[in-house]
């Protein structure tokens, strides 16, 4: 029965080709919307590896500036003590401008062992940083003093790094750098990936710097951990203190929590925009498949009555339609998938293998289960009809 | 062979009720060919599908090969059907888009066959109709004479006891037509296949055993 499926079908391969190119469209679509969807759940199953609740950021422009180093250090050591002695600040840490959430970034690229990593994310940050941010540590430690008189330069390196560069084995002790020996780095730590980009996008492998006297000069944001009543009067209160301070300086304060709805809105807003598209194209689908299935039925009347009459059940008629409709979809997806490996085969946009791979397979469970649902129907009419009346009419 | 009793069949539309059979009983013995004439709309069709089961009758009943069918469902029918009868259309009803071969093969689809065993068959068949060159022909290649001799193909590849043929040389000229009824006279008379013909045709009826005249739903000789 299959392979007479199988002629019919071929036989008529001009009439079938229009459904079978709107069932590969479908398909890839779904696969562009399906891909989209497990890489974002992907990331946002993640942790977000860090505490960002109540941490504020603020942004200092036309700060203080001096060519005397110890000048410098010293404006910014009493700043940090003002703040400090706030009530409601826990913890704060100057910081490189790419802070979480926002659209600064500062990348760069690092060789080990022959791999090189791109898209590498430079951060700076001193020692009061991890208890600022809250970050989970997962070997090694965060800086200390002791870093700033070690023979190599200490580095830590979020889990992506690490898993990019030593896998599964230990970092902590190993050197890192392009440059000769003697400019190396050395990995003391290994923290969890701050989810810098929000809830949904992947933020990239990264590796972090200790802040050292001079880094004063381009340090514009402190990270800030308030106690969880802080409210807007302090808010004021911190601003005016600053403000007071700084005289010349223009200071902003932000939420991360904010930063990230905002960071996540922009990840989602593209999302809904093509989910929509993909609804209507696939309720466009869904009806021309539906009535081209109906018409089929209509138009193979004849056909119908006949197999009734040479010994077919309606139930063998409608599981026939049924079948026809599922090889179809299956020529397309195969058509399709060949398309879509070379997704993760050509490594196109830079996600994993499997992200590609779940969003085929869940695709491919889309269009069977679309392509069932339209031709049940039709397929259950054309069991229903009279034999004598199919073979009448003609 | 073929056994109906004051069959009635009564067609129930909206609007109205025609009475397209009005207690006809009629045999058919094992062997027979028989004809059916009457004028258009006088209820042939109808009582070809009811012998044929494909359509049930509004009373009366049906023995066919010795077996009640009134109590058979979906699928038992369809095997019987199947196994017991052979269709021929006046309008071939062959699928356009399978070549004759599969054409002549579809009967043997719905049974347990092999895919050489139905090829040997149809082959076979198509060969008693003279048409073994043309296995690769698509319907729409062939003359009318041509592809009713490919409908007779598909009827008798199963080997079944009963045909039913309605009207089966209703669209085709004289010579045509003579040739379809040759065959038919010989499946008779070699394989004793019991044939049940409608026709127009007052000389092809009279080549058969018996002729049977309806009219008006009712059987008038
Ligand atoms: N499915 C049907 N529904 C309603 N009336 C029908 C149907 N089939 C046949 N008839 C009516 O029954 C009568 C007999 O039809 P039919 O058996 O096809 O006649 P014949 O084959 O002798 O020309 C006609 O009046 C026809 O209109
Ligand atoms: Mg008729």
């Amino acid at each position: 029965m299959f392979k007479h499926l199988f002629k019919l079908i071929w036989n008529k391969k001009k009439q079938n080709f229009l459904l079978m190119t709107e069932m590969l469209v479908s398909f890839m679509v779904l696969f562009a919307v399906f891909t989209l969807m497990v890489y974002y759940y992907d990331n946002y199953k993640k942790p977000m590896g860090f505490k960002y609740q109540d941490v504020w950021v603020i942004n200092i422009s036309n700060a203080y500036q001096t060519k005397n180093t110890d000048s410098l250090d010293l404006y910014y050591e009493t700043l940090r003590k003002i703040i400090k002695a706030l009530p409601q600040v826990q913890e704060l840490s100057f910081v490189s401008g790419n802070t979480p959430f926002s659209q600064q970034i500062n990348e760069g690229g690092l060789t080990y062992k022959g791999k090189h990593i791109e898209h590498l994310n430079n951060f700076t940050g001193e020692d009061s940083y991890k208890d600022a941010l809250q970050v989970e540590v997962l070997e090694g430690r965060w800086f200390n003093k002791q870093d700033a008189v070690s023979k190599y330069r200490s580095v830590v390196i979020d889990a992506d790094l690490k898993e990019a560069t030593f896998g599964k084995g230990q970092a902590v002790g190993k050197l890192l750098g392009n440059d000769d020996d003697k400019n190396k780095m050395k990995v003391v730590g290994v923290i969890q990936t701050i989810k810098r980009n929000g809830d949904y996008v992947k933020p990239g492998p990264g590796i972090y710097y200790r802040a050292d006297t001079g880094s004063f000069r381009w340090l514009n944001k402190i990270l800030v951990r308030v106690s969880p009543g802080a409210d807007a009067a302090f808010e004021g209160r911190l601003y005016k203190t600053m403000a007071n301070y700084m005289k010349n300086s223009n200071i902003e304060i932000e939420h991360l929590t904010n930063k990230l709805k905002d960071t996540n809105y922009f990840a989602v807003i593209p999302m809904i925009i093509l989910s929509i598209v993909s609804c209507f194209l696939i309720i466009n689908v869904a009806l021309g498949l539906f009535g081209v299935l109906w018409y089929n039925i209509n138009k193979r009347k004849g056909e119908i009555g006949l197999r009734r009459a040479i010994g077919a059940t309606g139930n063998s008629v409608s599981s026939q339609l049924v079948m026809e409709s599922m090889i179809l979809a299956t020529l397309s997806l195969i058509i399709g998938s060949f398309f879509a490996i070379q997704f993760p085969l050509l490594n196109v946009f830079n996600l994993q293998a499997h992200i590609y791979i779940i969003g085929m397979l869940l695709s491919i469970i889309f269009v069977y289960l679309l392509v069932l649902v339209c031709s049940l129907y039709p397929g259950r009419q054309a069991a229903a009809i009279y034999p004598a009346v199919a073979l009448h009419e003609e | 062979m073929i056994r109906l009793q004051n069959i009635e069949k009564v067609y129930r539309t909206d609007t109205i009720e025609t009475l397209a059979l009005n207690s006809v009983s009629l045999d058919v013995a094992k062997g027979e060919f028989l004809s059916i004439m009457g004028p258009s709309g006088c209820g042939k069709s109808t009582l070809l599908n009811i012998m044929g089961l494909l359509d049930v009758p509004s009373k009366g009943s049906i023995k066919i090969a010795d077996r009640v069918t009134e109590n058979l469902n979906d699928k038992q029918l369809a095997q019987f059907r199947n196994k017991t009868l052979g269709f021929i259309f006046q309008s071939y009803h062959l699928i356009n888009d399978l070549q004759v071969l599969d054409n002549v093969e579809l009967p043997l689809l719905y049974r347990d066959t092999t895919a050489k065993e139905r090829k040997m068959l149809a082959t076979e068949a198509l060969e008693k109709v003279g048409l073994a060159n043309r296995v690769k022909h698509f319907p729409t290649q062939l003359s009318g004479g041509q592809r009713q001799r490919v409908a007779i193909a598909r009827a008798i590849v199963g080997k079944p006891d009963i045909i039913l043929a309605d009207e089966p040389t209703g669209n085709l000229d004289s010579a045509m037509g003579n040739e379809i009824m040759d065959i038919l006279i010989n499946l008779n008379r070699n394989e004793g296949t019991t044939i049940v013909m409608v026709t127009h045709d007052e000389n092809m009826a009279h080549k058969t055993h018996r002729l049977v005249r309806l009219f008006d739903g009712s059987q008038v000789q």
